[in-house]
């Protein structure tokens, strides 16, 4: 299904569609204008609506669990005064409100003001739900017109959003294109591109390479790649509580998110010390699995084969093992204790890394990571938080949180060290 | 007699608990061969701190370390050298990796017997000829899948009257002709032989939607029967009822439920498992079933759900001897099945696979990536 201007055609239309595409933008961008405050009024009505349930069915089947707490994720985004507060945070002033400046040197005045990048190709990998409209609705508020290839497994979500947002408003029709394009028709995907001022991703790297290929020179490429987070512990505040919050965030995320733990890092030289924290922290973690029951069994499956088979392969390798490591299993969940520092994916499912890395490791250590570093969940005693954190932002951490609340978003944070609505903008110059 | 000629050599396939000595016996002869003339599964039973001396009690024998087929497939391991090997099977290949394995002439020998204990068990010899229609390949030199070779084994139980195969070797590749097996059921249907359908049950299953579509549909003569095997494979997400099936085959093939017979076997255990009247896999006497935990990979009690560790001392040209499948499985009580059959029942649930995570840690999504296509390309195998 296609959904361009405010019609639903068939798959089928694609290439027709797309012969008249760019023509048909060109005319929007000439012409209209997109006002934040529209945008912000259709979504507000739309959030109203996903409360009252009218998206749950389609909702529902793509989660496991129960779509509430997703729904109310979607609620808080789609707030209209959360959203006029994230412009103001990101933007520091009204959207589209012109400023006038007198330089020091060059001019003698001149009038600065954001405006939309032009057209936005967006394309999301499959794998978050509801991510391709959240997408598409940030490039709505920043004026772009939205070009969308919808990831292989939508399941109808996407348009129905779009359908109902633009019965809602009706002259944000010429701002949205949603297009099924499956990732191997690379000639439509190219087409999409060539006629796009910026081309946002979400994936992983093999998904970014690929849009990489495809983007024309001149389009700006914005990519939220995949991250991985991880706990530093060097002492604590509380610590029963803190280590349960730590172990609550481990299963509920199952380490699955880019900001979910995956390596715990201990403040320590001594592998005696990651042993003991083993031992330690493993009755919490077995807790948490009992309060977050993992259901996947055939991915928890997936992954305990994959693990056992590199065991194998590295013991007829002539290799240890267990690479050095040491696992320390409760129930249904494990910690491995690593000898080495090196940032890494785990096992996911409640199965995270433990590593040593003494304060005076972290910055040379982390900064080889940098493409993957996101979130940090810091335990530490009150005195110490400041420098700590300025310690792992200095690394290049982006995101510096409390142990449980390491998932957790909040309105008008940055992604990825960035604003990424100012990324979907630029700024104009006009001398008077 | 060796103990493991001994064990295929036995007449009731399914007193299973009663062969429990001699299926140690005939195991740890198995795991002392292997543990000695293969390098790499010493390798491992050494990492693991065992012996095959270990295997002192019937309980042992979840001690042995399963190799994952996986493993298999990433590497070739064998227990003899080539020249004594008689025959290859390979097991359908995901993403150009295949597990090779080999077979010696005294694991064939027992293969045979347990071959026809099986079929005479589940009546499957005839001496009355039929016509085959085999829902698989067409045996070619360029094929060594293991379920080529098996379906074609299959076409022996009875005098073949005629062979068609519904996946057709042309221009190097293999590609299903439904509509060549229509016109092959139409013709067996007027014929005074049986009919015998025998491979995919997807395939089984789409040849009668095809029919069904074409408003056409027959009465198989008496005797005839469907034998499935092979797995569901790429069909997984199109699996279809088992109820509905029957009905289906009822209604379009006239072939009743109870002469539908369901087999399944693989290349690193190749064990055949034939249904019970009521569709249910006993274990027989060559095999045991151990169903693992997911997460700790330690043996779980009957009923509940986990990876499907299988053991058999056939081959001693391949350590295949306890190999873990990507399968998700329940081992049954026998009291569960009403059929009288003393051995507890297997039952396939699904398949390991990320295919549903949704995840954004990075090189997760690769994993979960190579995994779905390792599935596709397994199915298209």
């Amino acid at each position: 299904m296609i959904l361009a201007n405010g019609t639903v055609y068939e798959t089928s239309e694609q290439n027709r569609l797309l012969d008249t595409l760019e023509q048909e933008i060109d005319r929007t961008r000439a012409t209209l204008t997109l006002d934040p405050e529209t945008v912000i009024r259709a979504v507000s009505v739309l959030r109203q609506r996903v409360l009252d349930g009218a998206f749950r069915d389609l909702i529902a089947s793509f989660l496991t669990d129960s779509p509430d707490h997703y729904i109310q994720l979607a609620a808080d985004f789609m707030d209209g005064d959360s959203l006029r507060y994230r412009m103001a945070r990101e933007f520091g002033k009204e959207f589209a409100a012109e400023e006038h400046v007198t330089p020091p040197y060059g001019v003698s005045g001149a009038t600065v003001r954001f405006m939309p990048l032009g057209t936005l190709f967006h394309i999301a990998a499959g794998n978050m739900d509801g991510l391709p409209a959240f997408s598409v609705l940030e490039g709505l508020l920043t004026g772009n017109v939205n070009v969308l290839k919808l990831p292989q497994a939508d399941n109808g979500l996407t348009v129905e959003i779009f359908r109902q947002l633009i019965a809602i408003e009706p002259t944000l029709a010429p701002f949205i294109y949603v297009f099924d394009t499956p990732s191997s028709d690379v000639t439509a995907m190219r087409r999409m591109a060539e006629m796009s001022d910026g081309i946002v991703v979400w994936g992983g790297d093999g998904a970014v390479s690929a849009v990489r290929a495809l983007a024309p020179t001149g389009a700006k490429l914005i990519e939220w790649g995949h991250k991985l987070g991880f706990a530093y512990i060097s002492g604590y505040e509380n610590k029963e509580a803190e280590l349960q919050a730590l172990a609550d965030h481990i299963l509920e995320s199952r380490q699955l998110l880019c900001s979910s733990c995956q390596t715990v890092y201990l403040d320590t030289e001594r592998m005696d010390d990651v042993r003991a924290f083993c031992r330690e922290f493993l009755p919490y973690l077995d807790q948490a699995a009992r309060n977050y029951p993992i259901r996947e069994v055939g991915a928890v499956a997936e992954m305990t084969l994959r693990r056992y088979t590199e065991r194998l392969e590295r013991a007829i390798g002539g290799q240890d093992a267990n690479d050095g490591r040491e696992t320390f299993r409760g129930n249904t969940v494990s910690l491995t204790a690593c000898p080495d520092s090196e940032l890494e994916l785990s096992y996911m499912y409640g199965n995270p890394l433990v590593k040593r890395l003494p304060q005076k490791d972290l910055l040379p250590t982390l900064r080889r990571a940098k493409g993957t570093l996101q979130t940090a969940g810091l335990l530490c005693p009150p005195d110490r938080r400041a420098a700590l954190s300025d310690l792992l932002a200095r690394a290049g951490v982006d995101r510096i949180m409390r142990a449980g609340h390491m998932s957790v978003t909040f309105c008008g944070e940055a992604h990825d060290g960035e604003y990424p609505l100012r990324r979907y903008t630029r700024v104009v110059n006009m001398e008077d | 007699m060796g103990s493991r000629l001994q064990l295929f050599r036995l007449k009731k396939p399914f007193e299973t608990e009663r062969s429990n000595k001699l299926f140690l016996r005939a195991l740890r002869e198995n795991c002392a061969y292997h543990y000695t003339h293969c390098p790499e599964y010493k390798q491992i039973l050494d990492e693991a701190r065992f012996a095959p001396e270990d295997l002192k009690e019937y309980a042992d024998i979840a001690r042995i370390p399963p190799i994952p087929t996986l493993f298999f497939k990433r590497h070739h391991v064998y227990s003899m050298p080539r020249r004594r090997t008689l025959i290859r099977a390979t097991s359908s290949g995901t993403s150009g990796q295949f597990s090779d394995i080999r077979f010696d002439t005294g694991g064939l020998w027992a293969g045979l017997w347990m071959v026809l204990t099986v079929a005479k068990q589940r009546r499957l010899l005839s001496p009355r000829p039929c016509h085959y229609i085999v829902m698989g390949y067409r045996p070619h030199r360029s094929n060594k899948t293991a379920i080529a070779k098996t379906a074609y084994g299959y076409t022996l139980f009875a005098p073949a009257l005629s062979r068609t195969f519904a996946l057709k070797y042309a221009d190097g590749k293999y590609s299903p002709d439904l509509d060549g097996i229509v016109n092959a059921i139409v013709k067996h249907s007027r014929s005074r032989f049986p009919t015998r359908f025998i491979g995919f049950p997807a395939y089984t299953w789409f040849v009668m939607k095809r029919m069904e579509e074409r408003g056409i549909s027959v009465k198989l003569p008496e005797h005839s029967i469907i034998m499935l095997g092979g797995g569901w494979k790429q069909f997984y997400r199109e699996q279809v009822d088992k109820r509905e099936f029957y009905e289906m085959a009822e209604r379009i093939l006239g072939v009743p439920e109870d002469h539908i017979v369901e087999a399944f076997g693989a290349a690193e255990h190749p064990i055949l498992y034939c249904d019970c009247p009521h569709h249910h896999f006993h274990v027989p006497v060559y095999s045991r079933v151990i169903i693992r935990d997911v997460h700790t990979l330690e043996p779980v009690e009957n009923g509940k759900v986990g990876l499907v560790n299988l053991l058999t001392p056939m081959v001693k040209a391949t350590p295949i001897q306890s190999i873990m499948t990507d399968d998700l499985g329940i081992l049954h009580d026998a009291s569960e099945c009403p059929c009288g059959i003393p051995a507890p029942w297997l039952e396939i649930i699904g398949r390991v696979g990320l295919k549903d995570i949704k995840t954004c840690a990075a090189g997760a999504g690769d994993i979960l990536t190579a995994a779905v296509a390792e599935t596709d390309k397994e199915g298209k195998a």
